[in-house]
């Protein structure tokens, strides 16, 4: 049977997993899915709260139209991240993060 | 929603209808001169609509089915946004040259941005707050990335990633509270946790009285984090200065931030105001402002850049202004839960002007000799008398020496940490002071100890140098006489319902 | 009077500062003679006004306007506003109308300096921030002008900065007014630290009349705002200070011991005086060291040679004087003495420039027969001689008279003691003002700079060490363009001084021979009622409480025929005294050998110089102390510090290494701190 607390911990470990992804992946795209994947791990969340918690039916909506906000955000914000790496694929051959250290200290 | 809701967001509707408009005529005719100044003269509209708006101050302050609340502390940052935006603006004429191309789309941006920030500012839903906080973080990311240089694209590409994970902390945390008190409304937030307060809901062992609004509240002061680089969320904050644009650096570094502090004063005086609540965040606060402000300091000194030197200084000053988020008053008399919030806002817009001057007297001699090294302002006092007159009086605000605005903000953040039994904070506050002091200096005994590298003479644009003028004349007036300053400031954090209340 | 009227007394001067130091310096300055015409204009929009307000005060008694909050946090208060009381009255009266007359003054002794609109910015900053004090309802306000009032001095009395001699003065002024400050400072703070309320001057007085201040506390508060006054009016022991003021241009020093720097100390002390009144101990150590500076001062100026020094001691003499009445609780006297004596030393200081325009030296050795080239110099020097004298009936002899009186009828030990300090210095008095006369108008001309320049070279090779005495700078050495006008060596060009100097100096002489007599008759004079000056200064019944009916006592000084006479008489005796020594304008006197080492004594100025230069800094401090301090500086405290910096720069540079660009550190940083915050709240939290 499936309960509430199962997606918590399934959205968890995904927002585990994608947080692994971002600081532990090389190339500049695989990050920028480790972040896809922790947004998507909010929105498992929140559609089991909307689904699941004995809420009035108005204030259960809201998990559902926040998702739909952040799966609408995501898009732009891969839009601009693309750009970005475009140019730098452009000006120096390769997208990997760990050569994106022109500036420290 | 009816005609009251659209008068009330009216501000935030013409800022967003300025940044199309932008768009559209730079499309349209491609001169990208005719947009800024037609953008500057645009944003005439917000402004007069806020001030109105202040002026009628409505008995009903919610838009929108409570999505936002158009209340004097909205419209107080409301006004701040569009004067920074248009000194940014105004900074970036002659800059502008160094863009690829879209010199006209700087300025839609810029706009686009700054609406989100004003949403932010008078956001009361966490919906909101989530749309506004990415409408304001992703055209920053797009501007940050505009110069041609490899350093200005990995300086949007930094920030965009790591904006990109802190949202994320920051949307799980807001999932949380949502599934804990089953609202996205900050004052239903408040009307929940004082139900479940009263019906013994609460378990006093563990902190904000329970597991979900702790991970809720602690993921989302995270998240904020980011935005207010405070340590040690701020790293990316060194290389996006020294790597962005001058003009969209200062936009961050002015506007970026007091959007985020509105915003967390508003979350946590609205929604999290009760006093269980607030001694548990207060005390995350203090250690954060601790933590922020000496690593800051300490990492400025040994710096060469002054790009990236004012990044660092914005960490530590975003360090002393964590003291008055700190400063929650224990003792609940009457007014005392007024100074900690009071002293935040007085602070970021007395910062406002004063790193708006320094950041549009950088400009206005970086725009000349292309060095952005502190050994790049040698002689400056002798080459750009005016110039460097106005950057020093802003680097001495910084500072916070008197009879400037850095020194009063200084004074009511200790006040208000030292009111609240926060002496120690107070203490550690003064110390780092005293720290930056060297390093500020240091660019001031440049431009006027040291000789000039050339005798070339720099004037300063007309509109640049109004801009400056402004920004410095602020700094100097509301160190001399702070009241009127200092009055708006109560009456904004009055609005909040938190601070009214107590 | 609207309050915004009031306002504008300081903002005029203020706004003429803004418009010199900020327009016409850096823009105009080869007009920079509207920088004297701007200045002059505020001044006197500032006279008026303040004539306005003592009438206002005259119809309406004193009138504090409503306390403002210049910063109002919870728990930070601190208010401001304007309190205009006959006190204030007077004061803005004498301030204003001093400074613009020495403003007008220097429109002629300036010309040509090449520092003409720096020196004006000055001297409106300077006027300015004397006013705010006499306004000032606040004592943080006060506090801020006061120190404002100090800074102005600093920089005028270094105005001519590039002279070594200059420069040095100004700073002894600066830091040892600053020693006194420090106790007016600890006052300031205690009233602070007592809940802010008592920094309103009308609610210290209503808190005074209510009984709430204890003894021992107006004791201690007294004497720190005492110290302020020492430091700031040159009492004895921080009077070190003043004669090496000089080192300013002429007109600056008028205007310093007339109606500012100086007369701030005694202001401060009669504007506490309720307060300080409350305490036995604090009023007789007022009286005391008023008394024995009266004396003190005066027999230093029985020697000096420097016309300006001369000056210098006699207002040191003449503070102490208002400071002993105001100790033996005279407080009618104190201010109307106050206010004579402004006229009549402004004047004696502004002829003594006009001298030196003529001589191009302070030096009275030098001078001698002036009288025959410049006959109105020489004229209105003897009425401000007279009236310094106390001779019947110029301005001095009444006010002076009423000290005395004032003196007598306290009665207490202190009392008669103080009455015959006070009266010794009136033969001294007599004696320094006349011998200066003398030494310089009478006898023949014994060839001024010149002369002094050829006796420098001779005595020392190279003439620009030879000491602080070497005149105003007016072109001696200083190289900044100014002697074009008196040739290249301090320029002796033996003429009167031209009808912009001449003029302010005959309104001063009417001044000083009827600033006494048509102010406070001692019986009513036509339209002027008896001791009007006396029944104005006590008409401040609303803020003044508890004071009123002593101060009405002191408002009535039964005018004492006998004390008159005996002043009068010692005065006569010490002109005499000078005419027989130096009558035919010696330029020094062979004494018998006792008298020459007291003569040396004096000269050293009873080696209170030495005193603290050599003894108490030098050998005391440095030596010893320091010896001490040293040893554990060097192996503790300049290890500490030097550690302290290492180690904050060494952290810097290691902790800029965690900075190193991988956007994936950051992050990871990030993700850190999310798990530091929580741990911390399991472990510690709840």
């Amino acid at each position: 049977m499936l309960e509430l607390v199962h997606l918590q911990v399934l959205s968890a470990a995904l927002f585990s997993i994608g947080l692994y992804g971002v600081l532990a992946r090389r190339s500049a795209v695989l990050v920028l899915i480790s972040i896809e994947l922790m947004l998507n791990a909010v929105n498992v969340n929140l559609i089991g709260l909307g689904a699941f918690a004995d809420r009035p039916a108005e204030s259960r909506v809201f998990g559902q139209i926040l998702a739909i906000f952040v799966i609408t955000i995501s898009a732009a914000e891969l839009g601009l991240a693309f750009a970005i790496i475009l140019k730098l694929f452009r000006s120096r051959g390769s997208v990997n993060t760990d050569e994106l250290n022109l500036m420290k200290w | 929603m009816g005609a009251h809701d659209l008068w009330l967001l009216s501000p935030q509707l013409a800022m967003a209808a300025l940044a199309c408009t932008a768009l559209v005529v730079d499309l349209a005719t491609g001169r990208s001169k005719l947009v800024l100044w037609l953008s500057l003269i645009g944003l005439v509209i917000p402004a007069a609509l806020s001030i109105a708006l202040w002026a009628a101050n409505p008995a009903d302050t919610l838009v929108f089915f409570g999505a936002a609340s158009v209340d004097r502390f909205s419209l107080f940052f409301t006004l701040l946004f569009t004067g920074v935006a248009a000194a940014v603006i105004v900074s970036a004429e002659k800059y502008a040259s160094r863009f690829q191309e879209q010199r006209g789309e700087f300025v839609g941006l810029i706009l686009a941005s700054t609406t989100g920030m004003m949403l932010l500012a008078s956001a009361n839903e966490l919906i909101t707050i989530y749309v506004s906080l990415e409408l304001t973080a992703l055209p920053v990311a797009a501007l940050l990335a505009f110069l041609r240089e490899d350093r200005s694209a990995e300086a949007g590409m930094k920030f965009l990633i790591l904006s990109g994970v802190s949202s994320a902390l920051l949307l799980y945390g807001l999932v949380f509270i949502f599934g804990f008190t089953g609202t996205t409304r900050l004052d239903e937030i408040f009307a929940r946790i004082g139900d479940l307060q009263a019906s013994g809901g609460f378990d006093s062992t563990v902190p904000f009285g329970s597991y979900g609004l702790l991970l809720g509240i602690a993921l989302a002061i995270s998240g904020f984090a980011f935005k207010l680089a405070a340590a040690p969320f701020q790293m990316w904050v060194p290389d996006a200065y020294e790597g962005g644009p001058t003009p969209v650096v200062a936009f961050l570094s002015v506007a970026s931030k007091a959007a985020g502090f509105a915003v967390v004063l508003r979350i946590l005086y609205s929604a999290f105001g009760s006093p269980e609540l607030a001694v548990e965040w207060s005390a995350l606060f203090a250690v954060l402002a601790v933590v922020t402000m000496t690593l800051g300091n300490l990492m400025a000194l040994p710096q060469k850049n002054v790009k990236r030197l004012l990044g660092y200084s914005t960490i530590s000053q975003a360090g002393f202004m964590l003291i008055g988020l700190a400063a929650v008053s224990a003792n609940t008399s009457a007014g005392s839960l007024v100074a900690g919030p009071q002293s935040v806002v007085f602070y970021l817009a007395g910062y406002a002007f004063t790193n708006l001057a320094v950041f549009l007297g950088v400009i206005a001699i970086t725009n000349r000799t292309n060095d952005n090294t502190i050994a790049g302002f040698a002689g400056m006092g002798r080459r750009a008398p005016v110039t460097a007159l106005l950057l020093a009086i802003g680097l001495i605000s910084l500072l916070g020496l008197p009879p400037t605005v850095g020194f009063m903000s200084k004074i009511f953040v200790f006040n208000a940490a030292v009111n609240s039994g926060l002496a120690w904070l107070a203490l550690a506050g003064v110390l780092n002071s005293v720290i930056s002091a060297y390093y500020y200096l240091r660019v001031i005994r440049a431009m006027y100890m040291e000789a000039p590298t050339s005798d070339e003479r720099i004037t300063l644009d007309p509109s640049l140098g109004v801009a400056t003028g402004i920004a410095a004349f602020g700094a100097v007036l509301f160190g001399v006489a702070p009241w009127f300053l200092l009055r708006a400031a109560e009456i904004a954090v009055r609005s909040l319902s938190g601070v009214a209340g107590s | 009077m609207t309050e915004a009227l009031a306002w504008l007394i300081i903002l005029l001067p203020l706004a003429s500062f803004v418009a010199v130091a900020l327009v016409i310096r850096p823009f105009f300055n080869r007009w920079s003679i509207a920088a004297g015409w701007v200045t002059i204009a505020a001044i006197a929009g500032s006279f008026v006004l303040s004539l306005v307000a003592a009438a206002a005060v005259f119809n309406d008694g004193s009138i504090a306007y409503p306390s403002r909050q210049w910063i109002a946090a919870p728990g930070l208060v601190i208010p401001f506003g304007i309190l205009l009381d006959p006190l204030t009255a007077v004061m803005l009266v004498v301030a204003s109308g001093v400074s613009l007359l020495v403003q007008i003054y220097s429109q002629g002794y300036m010309r040509g300096d090449r520092g003409y609109a720096r020196y004006f910015a000055y001297m409106s900053l300077f006027t300015a921030s004397m006013l705010g004090l006499v306004l000032a309802r606040s004592i943080v306000q006060m506090f801020f002008f006061w120190e404002l009032v100090g800074l102005c001095s600093y920089l005028l009395i270094g105005f001519w900065f590039t002279r070594p001699a200059a420069a040095a003065a100004a700073k002894k002024a600066f830091l040892v007014t600053r020693l006194g400050d420090f106790g007016f400072l600890l006052a300031v703070l205690y009233l602070f630290f007592q809940g802010g309320e008592l920094l309103d001057v009308p609610t210290l007085y209503e808190a005074i009349h209510a009984g709430l201040i204890a003894t021992s506390v107006a004791t201690w508060i007294g004497l720190g705002i005492f110290a302020g006054a020492v430091g700031k009016s040159a009492q004895f022991p921080l009077h070190t200070w003043l004669p090496d003021a000089m080192e300013g241009p002429t007109p600056v020093s008028a205007l310093i011991h007339a109606a500012t720097m100086v007369a701030a100390g005694v202001f401060l002390v009669a504007r506490f005086f309720p307060l300080i009144e409350l305490s036995g101990t604090t009023m007789d150590v007022i009286a005391l060291i008023g008394g024995f500076t009266a004396v003190f001062a005066a027999s230093m100026g029985l020697v000096a040679n420097d016309i300006k020094r001369v000056m210098a001691y006699s207002t040191v003499s003449q503070l102490g004087y208002m400071m002993l009445a105001l100790g033996v609780g005279a407080y009618i006297p104190a201010i109307f003495h106050l206010f004579t004596h402004a006229w009549f030393k402004a004047l004696l200081f502004l002829s003594a420039g006009s001298v030196n325009h003529a001589a191009g030296t302070f030096d009275m050795r030098y001078m001698g027969g002036l009288r025959k080239y410049m006959p109105a110099t020489y004229a209105v020097m003897i009425i401000g001689g007279l009236s310094l004298a106390g001779i019947f009936p110029l301005a001095g002899f009444w006010s002076k008279d009423e000290v005395l009186v004032g003196a007598l009828e306290n009665g207490s030990p202190v009392g008669i003691m103080t009455f015959l300090l006070g009266l010794i210095a009136v033969l001294m008095t007599a004696f320094y003002m006349f011998r200066a006369v003398f030494m310089t108008f009478h006898g023949s001309w014994r060839g001024g700079a010149d002369a002094e320049a050829a006796a420098n070279a001779s005595a020392h090779p190279a003439p620009q060490a030879a000491g602080g005495h070497a005149g105003d700078g007016h072109g001696d050495g200083h190289g900044d363009g100014h002697g074009d006008e008196h040739g290249s060596h301090g320029g002796v060009h033996l003429a009167e001084s031209p009808l912009v100097m001449v003029l302010p100096m005959g309104i001063l002489a009417a001044a000083a021979i009827f600033a006494g007599i048509l102010v406070n008759p001692p019986t009513a004079l036509g339209p002027i009622e008896k001791h009007f000056f006396g029944e104005y200064a006590a008409h401040n019944k609303p803020v003044f409480p508890t004071h009123e009916d002593a101060v009405r006592a002191g408002a009535e000084p039964h005018f004492n025929l006998v004390i008159a006479l005996a002043s009068t008489a010692l005065a006569v005796a010490g002109i005499g005294l000078a005419y027989t020594f130096y009558g035919r304008g010696q330029a020094s006197v062979s004494l018998p050998a006792p008298l020459a080492k007291v003569h040396r004594v004096l000269t050293r100025k009873y080696y209170f110089d030495e005193l603290y230069e050599r003894v108490l800094v030098n050998n005391l401090f440095y030596r010893r102390f320091s010896a001490a301090f040293e040893w554990i500086d060097t192996n503790w405290i300049d290890g500490f510090n030097y550690r302290v910096t290492l180690w904050t720069e060494r952290s810097g540079r290691a902790l800029t290494h965690l900075q190193n660009g991988q956007i994936q550190a950051y992050g990871t940083a990030i993700a850190l701190g999310v798990l530091l915050t929580l741990a911390a709240y399991f472990v510690w939290g709840a």
